[in-house]
């Protein structure tokens, strides 16, 4: 078992580095759309952290034991680098002079790779563990009405990497306390701080609820709400030679965290040779333009199918009163053999997802 | 006529190593010295100083941390879980004066883990710029013991000059008492003797700068030492230090981010019971209502229906008693009508109109 603290699973080389690759080809096959966290700020911060270790900055790699992502403590630790690097190579002073002292101790060898890796940071793009800012899309002074657009990507407490988009119209009446501010030449906002922690604190809600949630509020009018999740993504990894394996450790439990088990003691209990992973993309979105009601993601129907018969007519009066639509789906990036467990979990569901084939190197 | 002894010692060149030495030089050197130890000892007090800083910005912001998972554990709550939640809060910058539902806790939390983060990451760089002061320092030591070794063997080289001019000056000085005083050789004999004795006095002082500058060398190794080894021992506190708070941290991680949600989601649970206690209040309203009107209906229905019982009686007499009196009117038409044709008989002889009646 490598988990080492709560919901924590760590690496060390040589499978961290095999992870850290498969994990940005993952990224890169699953072609993720604006509607997700930006794909190059994670293969930013996962060439880092692969960086890191390679140079001996690092000892090791921290994972979300649950969702199979870098958890906050790799991510942080990368971005705090990137924070101190200008400083740090201030002070350790030229390149050449350092690897000519490589002889005279082993502080010279370590800070030479440090430098190599300070530098490789200074023009890279990481990964945030939070991000959030709103951009203002229309405004009509006349009328008062400004129509925004909310985005936040935020590393979520399950480990999982969410971008949240949120379009709305904000009708500002002076009675009214406006949830988001626009300046003086009516071109820049910004959220009040609690309409920013509500989203923030709402961001692992899905869709549905957070369009139901903010609609709710006085002066706004919610048209479109759209979650893009990175994760959870599943691994198997050889080490010490192929003799075991390192898997994510606390897989989720539902239709495909099951098959993954099940996959475990079963197909791949023998795969001690090839690393597997399968990585998961999901959006969900509300909005007033989507013409279907519709979950194509095999492990996350509609609420609507959910809901028993007592319940459901409440749901429906609920919903009249909303003008919105729920759309949601999920992709998948896998290896050989863990594309032939989510295909057969997606037929299961009677979802078509797109699986993007991840072939190895 | 000369001298009987042999005088090559006096134009022999003797081998110092280095670029020679006075008292001037000699400061200039040991300054030099010192110069570069001070410099190491600002540096280092500034690293001291800073460090220092770091380290107590460091405890601080871990201290913070610390205390919410001691709270997530319950082992530090005295007036309750929210009194101290409370009490937490109010450690985190501008957190103090709003209002919970008004920040993300999970926010917070992050923003805490990342100054915390940076606090060990600027304490830990401070470890290798240390370590390069230290080996900074060994390498002068180095260069410092190449000097001392210099400043002994040129010590060496003047002693023994000195000891061969001495002897030279004692034959010259026998020589000079077997000669006829005011003679030329007794002249050319102080002659010499002078010579040896200038040689004398210019390679004593060689002696004494040699021997000075190597025990100041040596002084000056030790502090350098000294600071080398006063650096390498906060180098190590300093790693000691962060590493232990840079593996909490790293271990922390999930838990803060735990913390924060569990937070965050009370305080949406709170809203959401503030909107349900807001329609739990129009249900209490409606339920009251029902029920007020159920306790009217209930105490006031046999009322109304007694009442409407008697109104129904009472319509039924009057009704009745119209009837009857109805009944009575055009009874009592009939028979007058009755009366009056009996009255006017069958052909009508006797009868009289009823209109002339």
């Amino acid at each position: 078992m490598t988990v080492v603290a709560l919901h924590t699973q760590a690496l060390v080389l040589p499978e961290a580095a095999t992870y850290l690759e498969l994990l940005g080809r993952a990224l890169q096959a699953g072609r993720l759309s604006n509607a997700f966290p930006d794909r190059r700020q994670i293969q930013g911060s996962c060439d880092a952290l692969a960086a890191g270790l390679r140079l001996g900055v690092h000892g090791e790699l921290y994972v979300d034991a649950r969702a199979g992502l870098p958890n906050m403590a790799s991510l942080t630790r990368v971005l705090t680098d990137k924070g101190v690097a200008g400083e740090s190579l201030a002070r350790m002073g030229d390149r050449a002079a350092l690897e000519s002292r490589r002889g005279e101790a082993e502080v010279f060898a370590r800070l030479a790779a440090k430098h190599d890796y300070y530098v490789g940071l200074k023009d890279r793009e990481l990964a945030p563990v939070d991000h959030h800012r709103v951009l203002l899309r229309r405004h009509d002074p006349s009328s008062g009405t400004a129509a925004f657009r909310i985005e936040m990507t935020k590393l979520d407490a399950s480990g999982v990497y969410v971008r949240l988009q949120i379009e709305l119209t904000q009708v500002s009446s002076l009675w009214r306390r406006k949830a988001i501010d626009l300046d003086k030449d009516g071109e820049t906002a910004a959220a009040s701080d609690a309409f920013r922690s509500m989203v923030y604190r709402c961001a692992d809600l899905d869709a549905e609820a957070l369009f139901i949630r903010l609609h709710g509020i006085e002066g706004v009018s919610v048209e479109r709400v759209q979650r893009g999740v990175v994760g959870p993504l599943l691994f198997s990894l050889p080490t010490g030679g192929g003799v075991q394996v390192t898997r994510t450790a606390e897989a989720p439990d539902d239709a495909i965290g099951r098959a993954w088990h099940a996959w475990s003691v079963g197909a791949g209990a023998a795969e001690h040779e090839r690393p597997e992973l399968l990585a998961a993309f999901a959006t969900d979105s509300a909005a007033v333009d989507i013409r279907e009601e519709r979950s194509n993601d095999p492990i996350s129907p509609l609420l609507s199918d959910r809901l028993q018969d007592a319940e459901r007519a409440r749901y429906r009066a609920l919903r009249e009163r909303y003008p919105f639509k729920v759309f949601k789906d999920r992709k998948f990036v896998g290896t050989a053999g863990l594309k032939t467990m989510v295909q057969a979990v997606c037929a299961a569901a009677g979802t078509k997802n797109l699986i993007y084939d991840l072939p190895l190197r | 006529m000369s001298s009987k002894t042999n005088l090559d010692v006096l134009t022999r060149q003797v081998a110092y190593s280095g670029e020679g030495i006075s008292v001037k030089s000699l400061e200039t050197e040991i300054q030099k010295e010192r110069t570069i130890q001070d410099n190491k000892v600002e540096e280092l007090k500034v690293l001291r100083e800073r460090n220092v800083e770091i380290q107590g910005a460091m405890a601080e912001e871990l201290k913070k941390l610390r205390k919410f998972s001691d709270y997530l554990n319950g082992t530090a709550t005295k007036g309750g879980f929210w009194a101290g939640f409370k009490e937490i809060l109010s450690y985190i910058p501008g957190l103090g004066s709003l209002a919970l539902s008004q920040r993300s806790i999970e926010e917070l939390l992050k923003q805490q883990y990342q100054i915390s983060a940076r606090r060990v990451k600027e304490a830990a760089e401070y470890v290798d710029t240390l370590k390069q002061s230290e080996q900074d320092l060994y390498k002068e030591i180095d260069r410092i013991n190449v000097r001392i070794v210099e400043m002994a063997k040129n010590e060496r080289e003047a002693l023994n000059y000195v000891l061969e001019l001495k002897n030279l000056m004692e034959q010259l000085k026998g020589e000079e008492q077997a000669v006829e005083a005011g003679s030329v050789e007794q002249r050319d004999i102080q002659a010499s003797i002078d010579k040896v004795h200038a040689k004398l006095a210019e390679h004593s002082t060689n002696v004494q700068l040699y021997g000075s500058a190597e025990e100041r060398y040596a002084r000056l190794k030790d502090n350098t030492r000294k600071l080398a080894e006063t650096i390498r021992n906060l180098a190590q506190d300093i790693q000691q230090y962060t590493t232990a708070a840079s593996i909490k941290l790293d271990m922390a991680s999930a838990q803060i981010q735990a913390i924060g949600r569990a937070a965050d989601a009370s305080t949406v649970m709170l809203e959401m019971k503030r909107s349900l206690d807001v329609m739990t209040e129009s249900m209490n309203v409606t339920t009251q209502f029902v029920s007020d009107t159920q306790i009217f209906f209930r105490s006031n229905l046999d009322t109304l229906i007694k009442e409407l019982d008697t109104f129904d009686e009472t319509t039924t007499n009057v009704l009745e008693e119209n009837l009857r009196k109805s009944k009575e009117v055009e009874e009592a038409r009939i028979q007058a009508a009755i009366e009056k044709a009996v009255q006017r008989g069958p052909h009508g002889s006797g009868a009289q109109p009823a209109a002339r009646a």
